[in-house]
């Protein structure tokens, strides 16, 4: 008998581990063990079938997992939960617009009207696991004409399981009370209770259970009893569509970057092709493995902070729309080769933009400003020449170390409300009658100039720098700092102001300038002139 | 030369990183004459520098910095006695008016506070600083012409500091444009706030936590630079070459500082006697009447030697302090508190006869000059032992009284950083997560016990920590530093001090967190070495446990217990001892003492105190327990260490286990004098005694050397003697804690209800749970009845005669019912018993519904109504029921049908054995029904488990397998990585040992299982019986388990 509506569930077991196997199938025959947590206490949130029979177990620490010796131990990885959820969406959308997003590995769909299409509900539910399986992900299907029943049935079995209407209380009632997902509370009275299955709860008398528990509880009696229906809360599909590549090792021949990025062009066409629409352009973000950090034995360089890990853009803009994997992928390849990434690739992230145009409205009160994206492209273009974290304002770090700062992004900046305009305006009155004499400003070289100092009894008595020496005719100093000892870069630093008198190739030149020396690099430079 | 005169130790409360100690060692290898100690707001590490500089012949300069309201602080140095009362009352002032830990004084104070005292002008945080940024050149003038007005211009100093700022150079070229043209001193200081520059790390740790950040986000307020450390005069004269008036004043300055803690003025208060006798002779009156009611008039011995102790008293000067004993002990008597003197006065005739202690030190011939002796010219210590409690506070508010708020405080608790204080914080600082810091701290406990191949990199490594990480690295690092460094002021548990006039001015006095109780800024050993005297009020759990059994015997049994009159040999306290039957019984039932019993097998009361004495650390490690043992069951000869030890030693058949013993041996075979004796002893009680004991080893072997006495014998006796240091008891002691562990085992033994009851109602107390003690008494024959909401009472209650005293549990034990609640349902319950849930609900609204939850699944309210018994599970749907108002509509009709016995009926099934097992642990924590051991023991039987009882029948050496709920894990670190476990079942407890080797195999499952089955080897020695595991396996039975007693 034909069903008037009909619900799927869609369930992904394992869903932390699917989302990182589904990008690295060959994971997926080996003892595969997933980590998560702040490090170094990291812990086994999820591990496979083969994992379990080694005898892995759930929070294990990452050195009790790593004892055996053939499992492979990946990191939890966010980005590709959410690719993988984003797929899912994609899978169900390629069935019917009527998705509701219930959980990161569960949805919902109104498979109703369908059978022209698809055939039974069988059939329908096969086709959705089918599909699930090409985006490289297994799950369980079930099939109710109770949207509830239909996603308790999912996650308990492995399916396609198609519920008959009117059996939904048989299916339900040898299933533990929690797979209703009661809160906190409800389910420590279920526990007291001894209320452990559905059935139990689907036994208790309604009314009495109300008075009880309240409507939680007369929810999740119905729910229990096969009777549980509510309309579906609908997704709005996305037009973004992202898929991440972390690598253990990095690459750095274009032949394997090749066969990867060919892998997330696959997924991403496959994606697109199931939605009905088309790649406009490609972003392909990479971020490279910091290996040079001894070539560049500068002192420009060793005086960075830290150099956090720096990436690689590369940007294709699609005269006309494609879902042509092939053709992306020599397209990448030649400007690859044109403008190679110049270090080992350890993440590729690669976005989508789909055919749709956007559309945007701005306000009628705010000048005309560059639109967003477009700045954000044109800064990106701007920091792949100049490097990360060298485009956007200086912020002043609160630190002892002379001249700590950093490069913030550009933002909006609000304007200041007016009482932290009157705190400052105060401070700044009172520093200045403490320092009453007019304040000489320094001009900073960024980065340091390299110097070579001689001393005299513990004081600076002559320089040479940028090819020049120079005679001290006073010093004043040390001005010491130290700290950051707790972190892995600490500093040490000497600062001395120095009245100097250079000798060049014209007149000498008699000037004041701040130097410096790195006690831990045991070297000098010279940090800036006084104007 | 220089001589520092600003600096701050830790004891400046995150103000400092350095112990007093190792800024007097810094100071003493720099070279420095003298050095002045300031911490902030308070003199609590004066006494330790003062007694290190002394040591090292350095001169220990007083002061302090003072917080003023408006937000600096002074430096202030003492000049002479007037000076330092003056601080002392300034800091008390400002303390006792404000919050603990907090107060600050007004500006005007020092007004009428100056004598005596010099000023700096400080560094960054001092007047001078404050109003040249807030004010300009021209408030920094006004400001020390002020400073001047109050202190006198010759006692202002211009302070010069420079630790390399540039701010700090801008700062000191004004102060000394200022100085020159107000014709001030100039002085230079570093404002040291730690020892070596390598300290700043703890410091910038201490800044952190003070200022509630972490390092990473705590930016500028961190030190700049390492440079606060302690400077040798020859680098400060080099800081100060431009200004050498600066360094040469220092020496000047310290030359005016002629106030030492030496002449603190201290003094005993006088008692008032009553009729204006003299102190002496009102307590020759009191302990006449005393000797007569406890020898009675013939003992001739006794006699005597209570007239040499009065001589002795007299002679010292020391009625007054007995008198004032005696008055807290009859003030207690009189108010029906059970005290009971404890210590060396127990080896006291004189203690004996006013009722201060309970041992007969005659009849024991116990060592008077062990407690007062002429040579020592020390204050007699005595300790008395109060119940725990209300009680104990009553004695202690009853002192305040006496002596006045400002006469009589409570001495101080250092709390200093410990292994898992040490971890929490510095990992917070750090910015580890709290998960990390969980493991962390976890960890800590196992660094207590490392083995060669228990390395700290190994432990750190199964926790899934990295050594290599240099955070965690530094973390480690940080946690070995910090150790021992003060953190806070606690409040010590017992000792109090009291003075004749005004205590505030011998010592700063600050406010407690308990209400009432004011806190001497000094620990009972810093007083102690001030000459301070203190009288210890101490709370013992087992004395309200006498207190109460006494109470209860006189109210259910008819019968009058005198604890003082016990009879001396009753059988079944012996036998009980020598089978080891001691759950419960004071000092006697840890598993270390268990396992001693039956092979020391205890005859006669002095049998006692040797088995109170023998476990303890000192004994242990100076291994000496198994040579007494083994002479006690003449396997071996009862040979002294060295021949002219023989008499001293002949009471213990050649062994030394009390105090007393090593410090004749100290005497006779080192030639130690009277006082060096002395000095020994304080270093046994001492916490800070590992680098004492060092220097007195030396003394030890080189006066056994000039003895004759070297080789294996001399290594004995030095062994003997520092293991000491980890802790022994003087056999004074002994005998006053085996007074109350006798009492204990004949209360116990005689009536049992009693006992457990007032054992109960005393928790947390003792070795074992609860849950152990009440299967304990069911295994000896007591019965107990659940709780039951219309009889409990809060407390466990002793039931009629003629059902043989059956123990109901209190209320107290339903876990998460708050004391008033219960007290509201009590009250109502008196006026009118509970008709049903409902009733109850309306008629106790603190009521909430957890604690309905848990009464109802703990079958507390089976019998509400008295119509129809209901099940637990019928209770718990009422209480859902119950505790969701109806509303004013149906509320009538809910009432009525609630008075409907039908109501109670639910459609929930009964819960089954395992189930009421598994609720009454979690809601109680304990079961009066059978051990979960005992609904399994047919299937057990099959897999051949023996029961815990069964064991002593069977062979030593004999395979066995046991089973049951872990209720204590012990890893002692003098038994080199052995681990002990107590396993109980239904008929008794099985003694486990486990090697090294195993429990590091199965260290999961031994730690994280409630419930064990064993297979191993049953070890029977000399009626000891124990099982050597050699497999461990978990036993899943039950989620039923009462929490173990873990130390490991």
């Amino acid at each position: 008998m034909p069903l008037a509506v009909l619900f799927a569930a869609v369930y992904v077991p394992n869903f932390i581990l699917q989302a990182i196997a589904r990008s690295e199938p060959e994971l997926r025959t080996q003892p595969l063990v997933i980590i998560d947590g702040p490090p170094p206490t990291y812990q086994v949130v999820a591990f496979n079938r083969i994992a379990e029979l080694l005898g892995v177990a759930r929070s294990m620490t990452k050195a009790a997992a790593s004892q055996f010796a053939q499992v492979t131990i990946r990191s939890r990885c966010r980005i590709r939960e959410e690719a993988a959820h984003a797929a899912l969406l994609d899978v169900a959308w390629s069935i019917t617009p009527r998705v509701e997003d219930a959980a990161p590995d569960t949805l919902l769909l109104d498979i109703s009207g369908l059978a022209s299409l698809f055939g039974n509900e069988n059939e329908i539910a096969r086709e959705i696991a089918a599909r699930a399986s090409a985006f490289g992900m297994s799950v369980h299907v079930a099939a109710s004409s109770n949207v509830e029943t239909a996603r308790i049935v999912a996650r308990a079995l492995p399916g396609p399981t198609i519920v008959p209407q009117g059996q939904e209380r048989r299916f339900l009632e040898t299933l533990p009370v929690g797979m209703l997902s009661p809160s906190p509370e409800l389910a420590d009275v279920f526990d007291r209770w001894g209320v452990a299955t559905c059935k139990a709860l689907a036994s208790l008398p309604l009314l009495s259970l109300s008075e009880c528990v309240g409507q939680e509880g007369v929810r999740l009696h119905a729910i229990a009893s096969g009777k549980g229906m509510r309309p579906l809360l609908l997704a709005e599909p996305a037009q973004h569509f992202e898929e991440w590549f972390e690598l253990d090792e990095a690459v750095d021949d274009l032949e394997s970057l090749s066969f990867l990025l060919g892998r997330l062009l696959d997924q991403l066409c496959a994606r697109l092709s199931a939605r009905a629409l088309s790649i406009a352009a490609i972003h392909v973000n990479f971020k490279l493995q910091p290996a040079f950090d001894n070539a560049f034995d500068t002192s420009r360089d060793l005086l960075r902070v830290k150099s956090s890990a720096r990436t690689f853009t590369c940007n294709l803009e699609l005269p006309a729309p494609t879902r042509d994997g092939k053709l992306l992928l020599k397209l990448l390849r030649l400007r690859l080769q044109s403008h190679p990434p110049g270090a080992p690739i350890q993440t590729i992230q690669m976005t989508a933009q789909s055919s749709l145009a956007r559309v945007t409205q701005g306000s009628l009160f705010i000048p005309t400003a560059p639109d967003p994206d477009k700045l954000e492209l044109t800064i990106a273009r701007i920091a792949a020449v100049v490097g990360e974290g060298n485009v956007g304002a200086p912020q002043l770090l609160d630190s002892n170390r002379p001249d700590a700062f950093h490069v913030q992004n550009f933002s909006m900046v609000a304007v200041a409300s007016s009482g932290s305009n009157n705190h400052s305006k105060k401070e700044s009155e009172t520093n200045s009658r403490y320092h009453a004499s007019p304040t000489i400003a320094l001009h900073a070289f960024r980065p340091p100039v390299p110097a070579r100092v001689q001393l005299q009894g513990n004081k600076p008595a002559s320089v040479f720098f940028h090819g020049r020496s120079g005679k001290v005719i006073h010093a004043s100093g040390p001005w010491r700092t130290s700290g950051d000892w707790w972190e892995e870069t600490p500093w040490q630093e000497d600062a001395w102001d120095l009245e100097i008198v250079l000798s060049g190739e014209s007149s000498p030149e008699q000037s004041f300038y701040r130097f410096s020396y790195d006690g831990l690099l045991d070297k000098w430079f010279v940090r800036g002139v006084y104007d | 030369m220089y001589i520092e005169l600003h600096a701050r130790s830790a004891f400046s409360f995150l103000g400092g990183s350095s112990s007093p100690e190792e800024l007097a060692r810094a100071c003493a290898t720099l070279g420095m004459p003298s050095m002045a100690l300031l911490d902030r707001d308070g003199l609590y590490g004066a006494p330790q520098f003062y007694l290190a500089a002394n040591k090292l012949g350095v001169r220990a300069h007083i002061g302090a910095e003072i917080s003023c309201v408006v937000g600096w602080r002074y430096p202030l140095l003492v000049t002479s006695s007037e000076g330092y009362k003056n601080l002392c009352r300034l800091i008390t002032r400002m303390k006792l008016r404000a919050a603990k830990g907090e107060g600050a004084i007004e500006a005007h104070e020092l007004e009428h506070r100056s004598g005596g005292l010099i000023c700096l002008t400080g560094g960054e945080e001092g007047p001078l600083a404050h109003a040249l940024r807030s004010g300009g050149k021209e408030a920094a003038r006004a400001t020390l012409e002020r400073l001047c007005a109050i202190f006198g211009r010759e006692n202002v100093y211009v302070e010069l500091q420079r630790h390399f700022s540039i701010e700090e150079e801008r700062r000191n070229q004004v102060a000394v444009e200022l100085a020159r043209s107000m014709r001030l001193p100039l002085l230079a200081t570093n404002s040291v706030s730690h020892a070596t520059p390598a300290q700043r790390e703890i410091m910038d740790v201490f800044t952190c936590l003070r200022r509630h950040r972490v390092l990473a986000n705590a930016g500028r307020l961190l030190s700049c630079n390492s440079e606060r450390y302690l400077k040798s005069p020859l680098q400060m004269a080099a800081l100060f070459a431009d200004l050498p008036e600066a360094i040469a004043n220092t020496t000047e300055l310290a030359s005016r500082l002629q106030f030492t803690l030496k002449d603190l003025g201290y003094k005993f208060p006088t008692y008032p006697t009553p009729n204006g006798e003299s102190q002496m002779e009102y307590l020759r009156q009191r302990t006449q009447e005393g000797m007569v009611h406890r020898y009675g008039t013939q003992n001739d011995r006794a006699h005597l030697q209570i007239q040499r102790e009065l001589s002795v008293i007299e002679k010292l000067d020391l009625p007054g302090y007995f008198l004032i004993v005696w008055d807290i002990i009859r003030f207690c008597r009189e108010q029906n508190i059970l005290v009971q003197g404890r210590g060396s006065a127990a080896n006291s005739a004189v203690c004996y006869s006013l009722g201060i202690t309970a041992v007969d030190p005659v009849g024991m011939n116990l060592l008077f000059e062990r407690f007062l002796s002429e040579e020592r010219g020390e204050w007699p210590d005595i300790d008395l032992d109060l119940p725990s409690g209300d009680q104990r506070e009553r004695a202690i508010q009853y002192v305040y009284e006496r002596y006045g708020k400002l006469g009589a405080a409570m001495t101080a608790n250092v709390i200093t950083y410990r292994g898992k204080s040490a971890a929490r914080e510095i990992g917070k600082v750090l910015s580890f997560d709290p998960e990390t810091l969980n493991r962390l701290a976890s960890l800590v406990s196992a660094w207590e016990y490392t083995d060669s191949n228990d390395t700290l990199t190994r432990q750190f490594k199964d926790a899934g920590l990295d050594l290599s990480n240099h955070r965690i690295h530094k973390f480690f690092e940080l946690c070995q530093k910090v150790q021992n460094l003060p953190r806070h002021l606690g409040q010590h548990s017992g000792g109090m001090v009291v003075c004749q006039g005004q205590l505030d001015s011998v010592v700063p006095l600050e406010p407690a967190t308990m209400p009432g109780r004011v806190v001497v800024q000094w620990d009972k050993e810093d007083c102690a070495d001030m000459g301070i005297i203190k009288i210890d009020l101490l709370g013992l759990g087992m004395m309200a446990v006498l207190e109460e059994s006494i109470q209860l015997i006189r109210a259910h049994h008819k019968e009058e217990i005198d604890l003082g009159h016990l009879p001396q040999d009753d059988p079944a306290v012996y036998t009980a001892l020598q089978r080891a039957d001691t759950i419960g019984l004071f000092q006697v039932e840890s598993r270390a003492q268990v396992s001693c019993l039956p092979r020391l097998r205890p005859k006669c009361f002095y049998d006692i105190v040797v088995q109170v004495a023998i476990i303890r650390p000192g004994p242990i490690v100076g291994k000496m327990v198994h040579p007494y043992l083994n002479r006690r069951l003449g396997r071996e000869p009862a040979e002294s260490l060295h021949p002219s030890l023989e008499s001293t030693l002949a009471r213990t058949l050649g062994v030394p286990l009390f105090q007393e013993q090593l410090l004749r041996i100290a005497m006779i075979a080192a030639g130690f004098s009277g006082g060096e004796a002395e000095e020994l002893r304080r270093a046994f009680g001492f916490k800070r005694s590992e680098a004492r004991m060092k220097d007195i080893e030396i003394k030890l072997r080189r006066g056994m050397e000039s003895k004759g006495i070297t080789g294996e014998p001399q290594n004995k006796i030095v062994r003997a003697i520092t293991s000491f240091a980890l802790y022994g008891f003087p056999e004074s002691h002994a005998a006053s804690f085996a007074l109350i562990a006798y009492a204990s085992a004949f209360l116990k033994c005689h009536y049992l209800a009693a006992f457990t009851t007032a054992m109960l109602n005393n928790q947390p107390m003792g070795f074992y749970q609860p849950a152990t003690l009440i299967k304990d008494a069911q295994r000896h024959g007591l019965k107990f009845k659940p709780i039951d909401i219309t009889c409990s009472q809060w407390e466990c209650t002793i039931g009629e005669a003629s059902e043989n005293f059956p123990v109901r549990i209190g209320l107290r034990y339903v876990k998460g019912l708050r004391k008033e609640t219960a007290l509201q349902i009590l009250a109502q319950r008196h006026l009118q018993p509970f008709a049903s849930i409902e009733d109850l609900k309306q008629r106790a609204p603190q009521l909430q519904k957890d604690e309905l939850r848990v009464l109802a699944s703990i079958g507390s309210l089976n019998f509400i109504s008295n119509k129809m018994r209901a099940h637990r599970r019928s209770a718990l749907w009422q209480v859902e029921r119950a505790g969701r108002p109806a509303g004013e509509l149906f509320e009538p009709y809910l009432r009525t049908e609630n008075s409907d016995p039908s109501s109670l009926l639910s459609p929930l099934e009964p819960m089954n054995d395992e189930e009421r097992l598994v609720a009454d642990f979690h809601g109680t924590g304990l079961t009066t029904g059978r051990h979960p051991m005992a609904h399994h023991r047919a299937q057990l039987s099959r897999h051949k488990v023996v029961p815990a009882s069964r064991l002593a029948a069977l062979r030593d050496g004999a395979l066995v397998r046991v089973a049951g709920a872990v209720i204590v894990r012990q890893r002692p670190g003098t038994a080199k990585g052995f681990v002990f476990l107590s396993l109980e079942d239904e008929t008794g407890i099985a003694n486990i040992i486990i090697t090294p080797q195993l429990f590091e195999k199965d260290h999961t499952t031994v730690v994280h299982n409630s419930f064990l089955i064993i297979k191993g080897t049953l070890q029977n020695q000399d009626g000891v019986i124990s099982v050597k595991a050699a497999l461990i396996k978990p036993l899943h039975l039950s989620r039923a388990a009462a929490p173990a007693h873990d130390f490991y």
